[in-house]
């Protein structure tokens, strides 16, 4: 049984620029397997952020062929990869992306009520309550300090229960301290959930968490 | 995203006041189109009930024979309420061989349905409101008491009935200029008429039968009756063209008013939903990541949309009914008479007016958040395609143009009014660009505050050249009605000339001629009180024309049977060629006419020629050089086609549509006529010219002049009305269109606050920003309302272009102040704010 969750194929990424097209990816090829974390490291501008969009299928690569979980991504249109992202993928996102209209609770249970799951409001407790904010429940994301809206934000990524979580520098609006407990409790929560995560972070010691790692430079895979 | 979803996610949205300001526009565009549909309704039913006062009816059906059974018995059918009447002269004796030639009106029961009857007790003195005379008894007019000698209690002879006179006729509601009608008034009762023994085989004798309920009813009862060719229908505008004139112009007003109405609440719309959709970019983003399709983002957002299209609309509709009541209220003390209820059509526009403003304004708007890229979570600057702009200006254009069709019921105002707007806009937005250049280069010279201000005017530009085409436009809006108001009024009020004649005189004999001449000579010089010395030669001063009745009977030669039946008819109404005409005969060009083609005959002309007004040639298809042969009281005689004339209809001048050369009628028996004008306290004179002439007819046109200066008056007032509801929703636009400005305003500021600027610097450069952004709408809103104008006046309205320019200062300072007021009051929070919640705000 081929066990590859995601497999991406001479991905490339190229944009139109005044001075011509600008390569920020270039002949990228990566499988990852069920139940693998894996980290995507590089300096900044070195293509990370990219790839982590084409491989959860928020963006499309200019060549080559994103498979996610036996789905050909880049022969779908943005209808079905959305319906992908909604039943299979969970993410974190660097700064929260929390709807501000919303209640801690609410954003919560949006990814099951977009599914139009029943329980939306019970799971999203529950999961509110792992990561301890089962009192801040009502309050909105601007009542919430930059820690507990990252949780908040961990929470809604398994509230989908997903095959695949991806967190793009989970930790990098957070000081040290914070961003270590929001780092214990992805990882936790992931092993819970047995998800194949994919984390983008230039953070060493974080990366080291993980049990495998690349790193991007100039758009190419180095390691 | 299910429909219950979306609707959480509305109602989550309304509660942070994410919606607010879309809902807030729905409701200024529904409750502003409700309150002056409404409101317009409701004041054109009661101007029409005004003008109906006029017939005395809504409509009627009149005929030189008598009204078939059959009518009234549909009229009946149809629930509407009749009676009828009949017109006719009669020689009527009073004490002693006293006898006077009268206009009789025989009522029957409820006259007059529309409009108040008075009667008095004693001769030109106030009476009050009464119903029809009863059996056996009739009113005179106040000069018949003293040409037949009688007094209230006295018997008079009508044919062979001897009736009771028990009060004076002051006042009839449709006592019309009509020179069928001429002649001091007897009013009797219908039932008498029988006795009077009058009614005899050609007897010239006019019936009505007057009708009222509601429009629909009485147009299809027109459209049932076989009423041509012995009967013809008559309603206000048919009746007088004069008031039909003025109410069209008063429809077209209060719709222009209505219109801008619209596409202000349009653009107000269009803004907020623009800014509702900016600010849900990184929401969609989100959405989609986690899992939502584009099309559920695109059903998610119209259900929204929907929702408060639905709230704004009824809402509105209920907002707009009470504005509307409050209005009435509060102008009942200048508009006394009762408004009639509304019809159904001002809450449908309303409730079209949500609908249409939600999916041609806001609808564009939120399409393009289905193409939002899910990469904008992680990258802000990607996935914000902006939205289609053709897509929102066409939906706009087309939204509008539907509104405005419907609205005004006018294909040509709408397309002008559009045409107006196609030229205007990028004109605006050069000068506007122009402006704001400009402006920075000043900024760089003046002190920290205009520093600021302007350079932030001249840094968002492309945002504030947009402001000032929208600013721009509801003040051009705004001026436009100011200038079209006054010059409408301007021109209704010099259609009525303070010294336009009040008084006809007619039925003057050849031998009354001189002497009557030489009294109005007399008046004319303003001495009326005194004794006039005879005048030697009062025919010199040309004051009275001949008047004769008389008949085409052919053209060149050719029965007028046969001609007519040759030639295609553009006559419009039932005017027939071969209707018996006033006649006269002169060697002068009267007053206010114009000889448009051929020439007027010399002094001493001896061939038989005759001028035409021009309009009647063209109906009829007569030309210069035609031969018409007419028969005058038995007699034929023909005449030469040598000049047609344009004629001055709003003269009150005595005016006729054939004039003859001297040589052709002279010598037939004619009685003579003139218009003059007496003012109201020397009314008196009436009396002393009816004694000395009791045989004269004198027909009083003030009393319809007063009628008609208070119609116009009414109009005046209604178009004030509107205007002040279009300033209302202007300045409604005005605050939308800042708060869409608001979130780039509050960056900006958060961070000149964080880096040390007081809040009197922030404060100051706002008040300068404002007020060279309404300074600068106000220029530009001057440019296009001249413009605007000039087109309107000319297409529209008929009137000529007139330039103004006092204009170039009112405008630009209404607009300076205009906006500065509106702006403070909307940024007030803006400039109290902490910078810390600001800046936290804004993330």
């Amino acid at each position: 049984m081929n066990s590859a969750v995601i497999r991406a194929q001479s991905i490339e990424k190229t944009v139109p620029t005044a001075e011509g097209r600008l390569t920020i990816l270039d002949g990228i090829d990566l499988e990852i397997n069920a139940g693998e974390s894996l980290a995507v490291t590089g300096a900044s501008g070195s293509g990370k952020t990219t790839l982590l969009g084409i491989l959860a299928g928020l963006d499309v690569p200019s060549g080559g062929q994103v498979h996610l979980l036996g789905h050909e991504l880049t022969a779908l249109d943005e209808e079905r990869r959305a319906r992908i992202r909604g039943e299979h993928v969970g993410f974190v996102f660097q700064t929260f992306q929390l709807l501000g209209s919303l209640t801690a609770l609410e954003n919560v249970m949006l990814p099951a009520e977009l599914r139009g799951a029943s329980a939306a409001q019970r799971e999203a407790r529950e999961l509110l309550e792992k990561v301890g904010l089962g009192e801040r429940a009502s309050h909105y994301p601007r009542q919430l300090s930059g820690g507990e809206q990252q949780r908040v934000g961990i929470a809604r990524a398994f509230a989908s229960r997903p095959t695949v979580l991806f967190a793009d520098e989970p930790t990098g609006n957070l000081d040290t301290a914070t961003g270590a407990k929001v780092i214990e409790l992805l990882f936790q929560l992931n092993e819970e959930f047995g998800a194949t995560l994919v984390l983008v972070t230039h953070d060493e010691r974080l990366a080291g968490r993980c049990g495998g790692a690349v790193e991007l430079n100039g758009g190419r895979l180095v390691a | 995203m299910s429909l219950r979803l979306a609707l959480r996610m509305a109602w989550r949205d309304w509660r942070s006041g994410e919606l607010g300001l879309l809902l807030a526009a729905l409701l200024v565009a529904v409750s502003a189109v409700t309150a002056i549909g409404l409101f317009v309704d409701r004041l054109q039913g009661a101007l029409q009930l005004e003008s109906s006062s006029f017939l005395a009816a809504d409509r009627y059906i009149s005929g030189s024979q008598a009204i078939p059974d059959a009518f009234r018995q549909a009229a009946e059918d149809r629930g509407l309420d009749f009676t009828d009447l009949m017109l006719f002269p009669s020689m009527v004796f009073g004490t002693g061989e006293r006898s006077q030639l009268v206009s009789v009106k025989a009522a029957g029961p409820g006259y007059p349905l529309r409009g108040a009857l008075i009667a008095g007790t004693e001769p030109f003195a106030r009476g009050v409101p009464s119903e029809a005379p009863p059996l056996g008894e009739v009113w005179l007019d106040p000069r018949l008491f003293a040409a037949l000698d009688v007094a209230l209690g006295d018997q008079v002879e009508v044919g062979l009935a001897r009736l009771k006179v028990s009060r004076v006729l002051v006042k009839e509601p449709d006592r019309g200029g009509f020179f069928f009608d001429f002649g001091p008034r007897l009013l009797m009762n219908l039932a008498d008429v029988p006795a009077t023994d009058v009614v005899q085989p050609g007897s010239r004798i006019g019936y009505r039968l007057l009708l009222r309920g509601p429009d629909a009813e009485l147009e299809a009862l027109r459209a049932e009756l076989p009423l041509r060719p012995t009967y013809r229908w008559r309603s206000i505008r048919e009746s007088s063209d004069r008031i039909g004139s003025a109410l069209d112009r008063a429809e077209n007003f209060l719709l222009l008013g209505g219109l801008l109405a619209v596409l202000l609440a349009g653009v107000a719309a269009a803004l907020s939903a623009h800014r509702y959709a900016r600010r849900h970019y990184d929401h969609v983003a989100i959405l989609k990541t986690l899992g939502a399709t584009p099309n559920q983002v695109l059903s998610g957002y119209l259900a929204i949309l929907g929702a408060i299209g639905l709230a704004g609309t009824l809402l509105g509709l209920a907002l707009g009914s009470a504005v509307h009541l409050l209005i009435a209220r509060t102008l009942s003390v200048f508009i006394p008479a009762a408004l009639p209820p509304p019809g159904p059509r001002p809450l449908l526009l309303g409730a079209a007016t949500g609908l249409i403003c939600a999916l041609a304004f806001a609808v564009p708007a939120l399409l393009h958040l289905k193409d939002i890229s899910p990469m904008r979570v992680i990258r802000r600057d990607l996935g914000a395609a902006p939205a289609s702009q053709w897509l929102s200006y066409g939906a706009a254009i087309a939204g509008s143009l539907f509104l405005l069709i419907w609205y005004s019921e006018s294909l040509a105002l709408t397309l002008w009014t559009l045409a107006g707007s196609l030229v205007v806009v990028p004109l605006f937005g050069a000068l506007a660009l122009l402006l704001l250049r400009g402006g920075r280069v000043l900024g760089m010279q003046a002190g920290s505050g205009f520093r600021l201000a302007l350079s932030g005017l001249q840094r968002r530009r492309n945002a504030n050249t947009a402001q000032i085409l929208i600013f721009g436009l509801a003040i051009m809006l705004l001026l436009i009605l100011a200038l079209l108001r006054t010059s409408l009024v301007d021109e209704w009020r010099s259609e009525l000339p303070e010294n336009a004649p009040n008084h006809f005189i007619m039925n003057v004999t050849p031998e009354q001629l001189a002497p009557v001449e030489a009294l109005l000579a007399c008046i004319a010089d303003g001495a009326a009180d005194q004794p006039c010395p005879p005048a030697p030669s009062a025919r010199g001063r040309g004051l009275l024309y001949p008047m004769i009745r008389g008949r085409v009977t052919g053209v060149n030669g050719m029965d007028l049977k046969f001609w007519e039946a040759q030639r295609p008819r553009r006559a419009v109404d039932d005017f027939s060629l071969r209707s018996e005409r006033n006649l006269t005969w002169t060697n002068q060009l009267p007053e206010r006419n114009l000889v448009v083609q051929g020439e007027w005959w010399p002094p001493d002309e001896q061939r038989a020629l005759i001028s035409l007004e021009d309009e009647y040639a063209w109906e009829f298809g007569l030309q210069l050089g035609d031969r018409l042969a007419f028969d005058v009281g038995g007699q034929r005689v023909e005449a030469e086609v040598s000049s047609l004339r344009k004629v001055d209809w709003e003269s009150l001048q005595p005016n006729f549509f054939i004039i003859f050369s001297p040589a052709a009628l002279e010598g037939f028996p004619a009685t003579y006529m003139t218009s003059f004008r007496l003012a109201p306290e020397r009314k008196a004179f009436l009396n002393r010219l009816l004694a000395e002439f009791p045989t004269v007819t004198l027909i009083e046109i003030d009393a319809i002049l007063e009628q008609m200066k208070r119609i116009i008056d009414r109009v005046t007032r209604a178009v004030e009305l509107v205007l002040a509801l279009v300033v209302a929703a202007a300045c409604l636009v005005l605050a939308a269109s800042i708060q869409a400005g608001r979130d780039a305003r509050m960056a900006e500021y958060a961070l000149v606050r964080t880096l040390g600027g007081a809040r009197r610097l922030i404060a100051g450069s706002l008040a300068i920003e404002f007020a060279a952004l309404g300074l600068f709408s106000g220029l530009v809103a001057t440019a296009g309302a001249e413009l605007s104008v000039a087109l309107l006046q000319w297409q529209i309205f008929d009137l000529g272009p007139s330039w103004h320019p006092w204009l170039w200062l009112f405008g630009p300072l209404t607009g300076a102040l205009l906006i500065l007021a509106v702006g403070m009051a909307g940024a007030r929070s803006l400039v109290a704010s902490p910078p810390m919640l600001v800046l936290r705000g804004m993330e």
